[in-house]
């Protein structure tokens, strides 16, 4: 009599090999897949060997920018701080708008599929116009300087925000808030006492990292005259100061370093 | 619809004059049908009456709608036909007086169901949220005699020493024991403990039990208790509802859970009843 154990062992044994079994539909897919990617290379012009060739004119760009001319930075510590002040603003308001449009958009805070349609939209309307664009809206609407680059910044990351806020929340665990409806608590004393508990160690991630985000963004909002370094960085560019824009650049690097550092830090004390 | 033995605080209170119904929870004819893949009949007609400051416990393996019973009793799950009396008000869908009977009406949970990173207080003290409008919950403060009365239920059930730790550093029946708190804060005349030891070892699940026990005797609160095993049922409990396949059963002091009755909630014939709790 054969034993049982090593008979079912067996079994799976043998429709282990047979899943592993390579398929005439795994081959289409793969092709498929090959071909879909080489069809996008011949879209963007994908020629290496003109890039390996143009590595001599981009290593010249960066010899024209040794050495920095170190005092410039007396111009643009303004400007640099301006950028940080439009990453901060941009993300409180990001978080003002995209907080309740998150909250409107969750499956299980929101039973009514219309209103999650309606808010998912606007996120998606927001998210997909890019922050420059944004920008060119804002200047044109309130003028030249940072304000319009904060509020460019907030309604871009309201859409971004406003979704990893509801993905956020329709992952919590539903005992919580099944026992504080249990109490008689209203709608919106359920989300503050458990919902956001529960979502708020995500919520500050997702705030710190598109703030770091959000400071390399604001580095070229400057271009369409929205505030903030990027002004200065392209007004070197186009003057062929390179050693200024070595200078802007290092700025830039220094800066992001220092948030990514801090963010970490912050992070790592948060439980 | 039997009250076997008659509790005398109870009976004293109707003899003072107050002109009560003596009924805290009544069910009349309820029964819950789940619709979506296939159909079922979680509850089928089931009628009973439970006296102010009793101690009732409700019998059956899992799956025969223990759980359902009671969340129809506060509107967790919405019966599809039969109605409940709560503290002689019934219980309905309309929001406002949902609410009201819901502050009536503590509820404990097999997983606790705390918010495990707020403290062992702010989580008793949601228990008073539904005191509050949200206004005053936006900014997530509570009151003096809130605080008070939070204090008083930690002390309680004797979890006061850690009111300022995190929920989740918390053991199983401390844990437990913080979530009968959160219900004890709500002031409420009843309470619905749906399976509040399954998860518990035995020496902790008894201390647990004697905790809503004492809940009943010391406050007269009115308390419901799910249980699938026999030995708790007959230690605790002074009325037992057998519930089986979503029918009550039986209904009596638990000193007449004979083995045919309880072959009968169990239908230990099957296989089906033989299951561990899910």
């Amino acid at each position: 009599m054969a034993d049982p154990v090593q008979a079912a062992q067996e079994d799976v044994f043998a429709s282990l090999v047979e899943r592993k079994k390579w398929r005439l539909h795994h081959i289409v897919f793969l092709a498929a897949g090959i071909g879909f990617l080489a069809w996008c290379a011949d879209g963007v012009n994908l020629r290496p060997r003109e890039l390996a060739g143009g590595i001599p004119k981009i290593v010249e760009y960066f010899v024209l920018m040794v050495p920095p001319k170190w005092g410039f930075v007396e111009k643009i510590w303004k400007p640099a701080i301006e950028t940080i002040y439009i990453a901060i603003w941009g993300n409180i308001l990001a978080s003002l708008i995209g907080l309740p449009l998150g909250v409107l958009a969750a499956r299980n805070i929101v039973r009514q599929a219309p209103v999650r349609f309606v808010a998912k939209s606007t996120l998606n309307l927001f998210r997909s116009i890019s922050e420059l664009i944004w920008a060119i809206f804002f200047v044109a609407a309130v003028g030249l300087g940072p304000f319009p680059g904060a509020v460019a910044l907030g309604m871009n990351y309201a859409g971004i925000l406003g979704r990893l806020y509801a993905e956020a929340m329709e992952n919590i665990d539903p005992g919580p808030v099944e026992a504080l409806q249990a109490t008689g608590a209203g709608r919106i004393q359920v989300i503050l006492f458990a919902i956001f508990p529960q979502v708020l160690p995500q919520f500050v991630t997702y705030m710190l990292y598109w703030f770091e985000v959000g400071v390399r963004s604001a580095t070229v909002l400057g271009m369409v005259g929205a505030g903030g370094i990027g002004f200065e960085l392209v007004t070197t560019i186009k003057l062929f100061e390179f050693r200024e824009t070595a200078v802007t650049l290092l700025v830039i690097f220094g800066m992001v370093t220092v948030i990514d550092y801090a963010s970490t830090l912050i992070r790592s004390r948060m439980y | 619809m039997e009250s076997t033995n008659v509790n005398q605080k109870s009976t004293a209170a109707t003899a003072a004059g107050q002109k009560r119904d003596p009924m805290m929870v009544s069910l009349k004819n309820v029964s819950k049908t789940y619709t979506g893949t296939g159909v079922t009949e979680a509850l089928k007609n089931v009628s009973m009456d439970v006296r102010e400051g009793e101690f009732l416990v409700i019998l059956g393996p899992s799956g025969a709608g223990k759980s359902t019973l009671m969340r129809c009793i506060n509107r967790l799950v919405g019966p599809t036909s039969g109605s409940i009396i709560v503290d002689g008000q019934e219980v309905t869908n309309r929001r406002h007086a949902l609410r009201a009977v819901r502050r009536k009406v503590g509820m404990v949970f097999q997983q606790f169901n705390l918010v495990k990173r707020l403290s062992v207080l702010m989580n008793v003290l949601s228990g008073r949220l539904s005191y509050h409008t949200f206004w005053r919950s936006l900014a997530y403060s509570f009151d003096k005699e809130d605080k008070r009365i939070a204090i008083e239920c930690l002390v309680r059930i004797n979890m006061d020493h850690k009111a300022f730790q995190r929920a989740d550093t918390l053991s199983g029946g401390e844990q437990q024991r913080v979530a009968i708190a959160r219900a004890l804060a709500q002031q409420p005349k009843v309470i619905l403990a749906d399976e509040p030891v399954a998860s518990l070892d035995p020496k902790i699940a008894r201390q647990v039990l004697t905790y809503l026990k004492q809940i009943a005797d010391e406050l007269g609160i009115t308390v419901l208790c799910n249980l699938h095993q026999v030995e708790y049922a007959r230690e605790y409990a002074e009325r037992v509802v057998g519930l089986s396949r979503g029918e009550l059963v039986f209904d009596g002091p638990s000193g007449q859970l004979t083995d045919d009755i309880l072959r009968q909630i169990y239908y230990r014939d099957s296989e089906a009843g033989d299951d561990d709790d899910v």
